[in-house]
């Protein structure tokens, strides 16, 4: 079932994704003069998705605070978090530096696993609170989540990524991440892991770009 | 509860009231050892023993960060060193799902002066909580829960830098005016990576007031915002601060700069300058569309100058156009048009300047034969002065008949049914003046048809022209008469027979060519001596043909009018002398020796005396 989601989602994202945020035109653009017209497309691309993860990162917080304005937490939400987060085993770099020294397809593995691994848990706080938000974090979730497959294909296409982190790892990491330990949590550990990993996908992203699309600016 | 209420308080005001609510509560905060490093949330506790704790944390670029302690109401405590500063933090090793901590770990640079712990970018991991607590030399440890934190979470970006501002423009009342005010980034903060998103607050007062006016907070990094709406006679300053744009912690306030509009004198010069110029401006255009209306003719002159092409007065120009001989032949056969622009269309009414070729035809009951005919001869034989309205006769100038002569009005609006009546001496002078104006080769032969019934006078109506003389005249030969009859409506054909005219450059060579004549129904090229018969005077003797017949005889140039009304012929000229050409053929007219014998039984041939044969006819008509 989740498999025939993904192909349709992942078929979706070609038609939309492949075509919008690259280009501003359509494909005949890049009939001519491919090369040029990928290295434009990949900085669109990224630019998109740094945008996707912003605005993730925006619901996050909102998320976090609205349950924690409504349940009246008393003192600091760290220290109420006694679980682990579902995605803190993941070798995730925790600092600018370690981001930069990583490999790049290693640091598209990781931000990759981080949003298969949020797909699951967000749905089902969607289904218990119901509201816009946790609504919008489910999609916003799974858009990215395709907006980064197709960054990690076009890198692929242009050799950028020494193996493969294209559809099968997208794939592999959902049917992976079946342990469920987010079942274990509470909603509002739940929130504050989502906030948390939100802006390192985030910040991820950005030196992510900055190195693979070199900027004046990086 | 409280300090939930103190949060939302927090939040949801405006930046400029919470100062005073954040002086308070920092004011409190430092009563108890409450956590503020998380968030801006304070608690008020009782007063009461202040132990040993940290007054704050912050990080400026998300790579270091710092912790701040203080001794609280120990003030035993402290002397430097005191204190120790240990730090743990939680990492999550897998496969357990409890977070595990490491050990305490003593801080890893101090700045006792200041009692501050400096974290370096190597003992620094983001998104990893870290708690700190202070161990005194008794062992005793002060530690907060609250204590804990994210690097990411207490990250308060270091103040903009290079403040400056620029007078956007003035309100026209000019008591407002705008400023925008740039600024860059603070340097400690990497945010041309990405690393750290800022976004700032600008924030402004009149130089004396104690009222901070704070724009909102920009929702995307920005380093230039506009004020609007200063007064123009107050200083003003500003200040900027930022902050990490998905958290809510400000950084300090950047330096202030001073805003103060000087005078400007210089906007009313511009703008008198600049209306000077506006005026001069159009000033100039209107005079030189004054100057372009005023001399409107003499500038179309100059830009348009008219082209000179054949025209003739009251015919068509699109008939004077190669190919449409047969309905040029016509109307100058019928006279329909020619005469004067009152009574044909004036197809050249808005073009004075064209040179016009009229030839008006004079009554025929003007004028005597001998005395025309001495007249003709006379003017043929006399030089010609060019004028402008009336080609044919302006050869003849010293001749006051000359107009009346020339002049004929064609009253007839019926171009099936034209009367023709010419009279010899008239055609003479056509003619002549034809061979004559030939050389100058401009003009093209213009009949004029008298419409009306007119006697005929016992005139000639052609002459034999003899000798052309070198510079253009014509001697003619005594021309035969012809009687005087009246003249009914001949028909279309021989009136455009009689029309017709051929223009001669070249000396007449022989006087008695040979004549080709075409043959209308046969269409076959025959040479034959002309009968000397002339069908075109004796009106009474034609009978109108019908306009199909006319019609047909349209059709070639050379029409025989082959008409079996036809009975008697008067006697017309003997022959027509053929003049080779290169721009056509004159042929001139046949002597009027012609035996009046009704050649009934004969066509008519076409005696093309006096037409108009284009070039490409001429080849025809080659003899």
């Amino acid at each position: 079932m989740q498999g025939k989601h993904t192909s349709v989602w992942v078929l979706l994202a070609g038609l939309t994704l492949g075509c919008g945020p690259s280009d501003v035109a359509p494909a005949p653009l890049c009939g001519k003069a491919p090369a040029r017209c990928r290295v434009l497309s990949l900085a669109n691309l990224f630019d998109r998705v740094i945008q996707h993860s912003a605005r993730m990162r925006a619901i996050s917080e909102d998320l976090h605070w609205e349950f924690e304005r409504h349940h009246a937490p008393s003192g600091n939400s760290i220290g109420r978090v006694s679980r682990n987060c579902h995605t803190s085993n993941f070798l995730t770099p925790n600092g600018k530096e370690t981001a930069q020294r990583m490999a790049h397809e290693e640091l598209t593995r990781v931000i990759l696993k981080l949003l298969a691994a949020w797909r699951d848990p967000l749905w089902h706080f969607h289904q218990i609170t119901a509201n816009h938000s946790s609504d919008q974090a489910l999609d916003m979730v799974q858009e990215l989540g395709k907006g980064v497959q197709k960054v990690a294909e076009k890198m692929q296409t242009l050799g950028l990524l020494s193996n493969s982190v294209g559809e099968a790892s997208w794939m592999e990491d959902l049917l992976g991440r079946e342990n469920g330990e987010w079942r274990l949590m509470k909603e509002h550990e739940l929130l504050y892991c989502f906030r948390r990993d939100s802006d390192k996908i985030q910040n991820y992203l950005k030196i992510l770009k900055c190195r693979i699309v070199p900027e004046h600016s990086c | 509860m409280f300090q939930l209420l103190i949060s939302s308080a927090m939040v949801s005001l405006p930046s400029s009231s919470l100062l005073p609510l954040l002086l308070m509560s920092s004011s409190a905060w430092l009563l108890s050892p409450a956590s503020a490093f998380d968030s801006d949330r304070h608690q008020l506790k009782p007063s009461g023993p202040v132990e040993p704790h940290f007054t704050k944390c912050i990080s400026r670029d998300q790579t270091t960060f710092s912790c701040w302690w203080s001794p609280g109401s120990f003030h035993n405590l402290s002397d430097p060193g005191m204190l120790k500063v240990y730090y743990q933090k939680h990492l999550f090793i897998p496969p357990s799902s409890s977070p595990s901590k490491t050990e305490w770990n003593e801080c890893p640079q101090y700045f006792h002066s200041r009692r501050e712990c400096f974290f370096d970018k190597n003992h620094t991991v983001i998104w990893t909580p870290y708690c700190l607590q202070l161990l005194s030399r008794d062992n005793i440890t002060y530690f907060n829960t609250d204590d804990c934190f994210t690097v990411e979470n207490i990250v308060r970006p270091d103040p903009p830098v290079s403040l400056n501002w620029t007078c956007l423009n003035v309100s026209p009342s000019g008591l407002n005016f705008d400023v925008l005010v740039m600024w860059k980034p603070p340097p400690s903060a990497d945010v041309s990576m990405g690393w750290m998103n800022i976004v700032y607050e600008v924030q402004y007062r009149e130089r004396n007031s104690s009222n901070w006016e704070a724009l909102e907070v920009q929702l995307e990094p920005q380093t230039q915002q506009t004020i609007y709406g200063l007064d123009l006679d107050k200083e003003y300053e500003v200040h900027i601060r930022c902050r990490m744009k998905a958290f809510t912690k400000f950084g300090d306030f950047s330096e202030t700069i001073f805003i103060k509009m000087s005078e400007i004198p210089a906007k009313d010069s511009f703008s008198l300058l600049t209306l000077v110029i506006v005026l001069a401006i159009v000033a100039a255009a209107i005079l030189i569309m004054w100057i372009v209306v005023s001399q409107q003719q003499r500038l179309m002159v100059i830009l348009l100058p008219p082209v000179p092409a054949p025209k003739i007065k009251g015919v068509d120009p699109e008939l004077l156009k190669k190919g449409k001989l047969d309905e040029l032949n016509f109307i100058l056969g019928n006279g329909d048009l020619i005469g004067g622009p009152m009574y044909s269309p004036d197809f050249y009414q808005d073009e004075p300047w064209v040179e016009f070729i009229e030839v008006d035809v004079k009554d025929s009951d003007t004028g005597e034969k001998e005395d025309l005919q001495a007249l003709d001869t006379e003017r043929l034989l006399s030089g010609s002065q060019p004028a402008r309205h009336r080609a044919g006769c302006s050869n003849f100038p010293s001749f006051p008949d000359c107009e009346r002569a020339y002049n004929l009005n064609v009253p007839n609006e019926d171009a099936s049914a034209t009367l023709t009546c010419m009279l010899p001496g008239q055609t003479n002078d056509r003619l002549s003046s034809h061979s004559i104006n030939s050389e100058r080769g401009e003009r093209l032969p213009v009949s004029s048809q008298s419409s009306a019934p007119q006697t005929w006078v016992n005139t000639d109506f052609y002459a034999q022209v003899s000798n052309v003389m070198p510079f253009g005249s014509v001697v003619l030969s005594p021309g035969q008469q012809l009687r005087t009859q009246d003249c009914a409506p001949a028909s279309n054909d021989d009136v455009k027979e009689a029309k017709k005219y051929s223009k001669e450059n070249n000396k007449q060579k022989d006087p008695q060519l040979q004549l080709q004549m075409l043959e209308p129904d046969t269409g076959s090229r025959t040479q034959q001596m002309i009968p000397p018969s002339y069908c075109f005077v004796p009106p009474e003797c034609y009978q109108p043909n019908e306009p199909q017949a006319a019609a047909e005889a349209f059709q070639s140039p050379y029409v025989s009018p082959d008409s079996p009304q036809t009975q008697c012929f008067s006697p017309v000229a003997d022959y027509t002398v053929v003049q080779d050409s290169q721009r056509g053929v004159l042929l001139d007219p046949p002597s009027l020796q012609s035996a009046s014998s009704c050649l009934s039984q004969h066509p008519l041939k076409v005696v093309p005396t006096t037409g108009y044969v284009t070039p490409d006819l001429q080849g025809v008509l080659s003899p």
